[in-house]
């Protein structure tokens, strides 16, 4: 399913003193089968950008296609359900949408909307609540009752129990623990590898999409400044300066390293690269 | 949920966004009042100048004020649909299948919309100058006199302040819970009576919920700052009354004088 942004400008009340561009002149392709983060400073447009994929927002000017689906401006958006049912979005904070009575039923809700009867809904519930690892002594609990990681694993299971072909997801580790929030990156990476599902996720955390995404986009100010690898993007800091993001730990640690006289390669990005560097080195002297 | 325009402060440098919030609100009041004395279309022809000078200082877009009435549209409607039926004062204008149009159920109707027209721009102009928090302060001020009764000023006014203040967060908040509901194919427009129950329930039980988590969070930060029911405190921000502030209030209030010689003038000599 190809994803692409040409020329979008997205402005928020427009011809109102409110008015405000949050997106300009976008052109953007993100590849098929790979995890691609949205980084950028807060109000760069990164949610502004994401709910473009599924239609909840619509560009002011030029157009956005996803699969068979464009999605023009001035247009009216058409078969708005099956774009929805093939892109899967999370939102930030996404336990805040949970309602029903029973953890399983709040998870169903997603296909039967889609028109899954209930039957085969339930069936696509349980294989998603099993894939976020909830238990299954818990399907019939009130959503309300489990603490905040497990209310956002069940949310995050209501949006794959849609089964998307394009999954977006808005800062799904935002107020996580670290613990939490590195299981929640693993489980993206397992569904990724897995199904081979495109994955978009916005995110403020470097480490993570050092250790977990394949390519990286910078918006600033509603522009995309950089679209690349990940791993050219962490061998080129100035960008990261640029979005106004701290660098990985692993990138200070060299940055640090060099001001004191010690070079590492540039693209020498994880610690037991590093410490095999390191060691090297002793050897020679 | 953008578009509400109703009640929203635009944030613009103006004489009027600069005014006492007090002599603002008591303007408005005597404004409103003026608009219940019976004078005629004369009477509203006066305001709706008076009103159009204000928005101009104001900066306010002639567009801004509009939408403001769209959401009064239906209600307009209905009005005019009744009064045609149910007034028969005036001259017959036509007769169409045993229904006659009176010239009085025109007057009438056109009264009644002109008149909520009139206090819809009012409420507009007032809202979209004074800060919220201006507002409030306006309003304790004003109660002031109650504190004799022993009427808890201060608290009235810092539920309306919150409330003000938590409106825009729960539309975003809303907003937010269509769209996160949305992207799980919740459709609000179309459906059966029950999808739409459940498409209904799915935006109000989260809302709810974190109406609720809001209320106890702002309770604990009240009162982790030492915020204490009743009270005595002092305050901040002083309001104070300008020159202009006070010609406004005396220039209004013989505005109202007017009015009522109007009306009474009116009456004698049978203009209305």
């Amino acid at each position: 399913m190809s994803i692409r942004f040409e020329k979008v400008d997205h402005e928020y009340s427009p011809k109102t003193p409110f008015a405000f561009l949050a997106l300009q002149d976008i052109d953007l392709e993100f590849t098929e089968g790979k995890i691609t983060a949205v980084i950028g400073a807060t109000g760069s447009g990164k949610t502004t950008l994401v709910q473009h994929l599924n239609g909840l927002l619509l560009p002011t000017k030029g157009s956005v296609t996803v699969g068979e689906h464009t999605i023009k401006a001035g247009e009216k958006l058409k078969n708005v359900k099956d774009l929805r049912k093939n892109v899967g979005l999370v939102f930030q904070f996404a336990e805040y949408q949970l309602f029903e009575e029973t953890i399983l039923k709040d998870v169903a809700f997603g296909p039967q909307n889609f028109g899954v009867d209930e039957l085969t809904a339930n069936e696509a519930a349980k294989r998603a609540l099993k894939t976020v690892g909830i238990d299954e002594a818990d399907y019939e609990k009130s959503p309300l009752e489990l603490s905040g990681g497990q209310k956002r694993r069940v949310a995050i299971a209501g949006i794959l129990a849609m089964q998307p072909r394009l999954l977006v997801l808005d800062e799904p580790t935002a107020g996580l623990d670290p613990q939490g929030a590195k299981n929640m990156m693993e489980l993206f990476r397992s569904i990724n590898k897995k199904s081979g599902i495109t994955i978009i996720i916005v995110t403020h955390n470097m480490e993570h999409v050092l250790d977990y995404c394949d390519e990286t986009v910078i918006l600033e100010k509603g522009k995309v400044i950089f679209h690349d690898t990940a791993r050219e993007f962490f061998e080129n800091p100035q960008y990261m300066e640029r979005a106004r993001i701290d660098a990985p730990n692993i990138i200070r640690f060299k940055e640090l390293c060099r001001q004191r006289g010690l070079e590492f390669d540039r693209d020498t990005l994880s610690i037991e690269q590093l410490a095999r560097q390191v060691a090297a080195r002793r050897k020679k002297k | 949920m953008n578009n509400i325009t109703l009640g929203k402060y635009i944030p613009l440098d103006s004489p009027i966004h600069r005014m006492d919030p007090r002599a603002k609100i008591i303007a408005m009041f005597v404004l409103m009042i003026c608009i219940f004395i019976p004078t005629g279309f004369y009477g509203y022809g006066v305001i709706a100048l008076i009103l159009v000078i204000c928005c101009l200082m104001a900066k306010l877009e002639l567009t801004y004020i509009l939408r403001s009435f769209k959401p009064m549209l239906l209600m307009m409607l209905f009005l005019s649909v009744v009064n045609a039926f149910f007034i028969k004062t005036g001259d017959p204008l036509f007769t169409f299948k045993g229904f006659t149009l009176y010239s009085g159920a025109i007057t009438q109707t056109l009264y009644i919309v002109l008149r909520l027209m009139l206090m819809i721009i009012i409420t507009t102009l007032l809202t979209a100058t004074t800060k919220p928090l201006d507002m409030t302060l306006g309003i304790e001020d004003l109660l002031s006199p109650l504190q004799k009764l022993h009427f808890p000023t201060h608290d009235v006014a810092m539920m309306i302040s919150l409330a003000l203040r938590f409106i825009p967060q729960l539309l975003e908040e809303a907003e937010r819970i269509i769209k996160a509901q949305a992207s799980r194919g919740v459709d609000m427009e179309n459906g059966s009576i029950r999808e739409k129950i459940r498409a209904i329930l799915s935006l109000i039980v989260p809302l709810f919920v974190s109406c609720f988590q809001k209320a106890d969070d702002l309770a604990d930060a009240m009162e982790a700052r030492g915020y204490v029911v009743g009270a005595r405190r002092v305050r901040y921000k002083q309001l104070k009354l300008r020159f202009g502030d006070v010609m406004t209030i005396i220039l209004v209030n013989v505005l109202m004088a007017g009015f009522i010689f109007a009306a009474v003038w009116l009456r004698k000599n049978n203009a209305i």
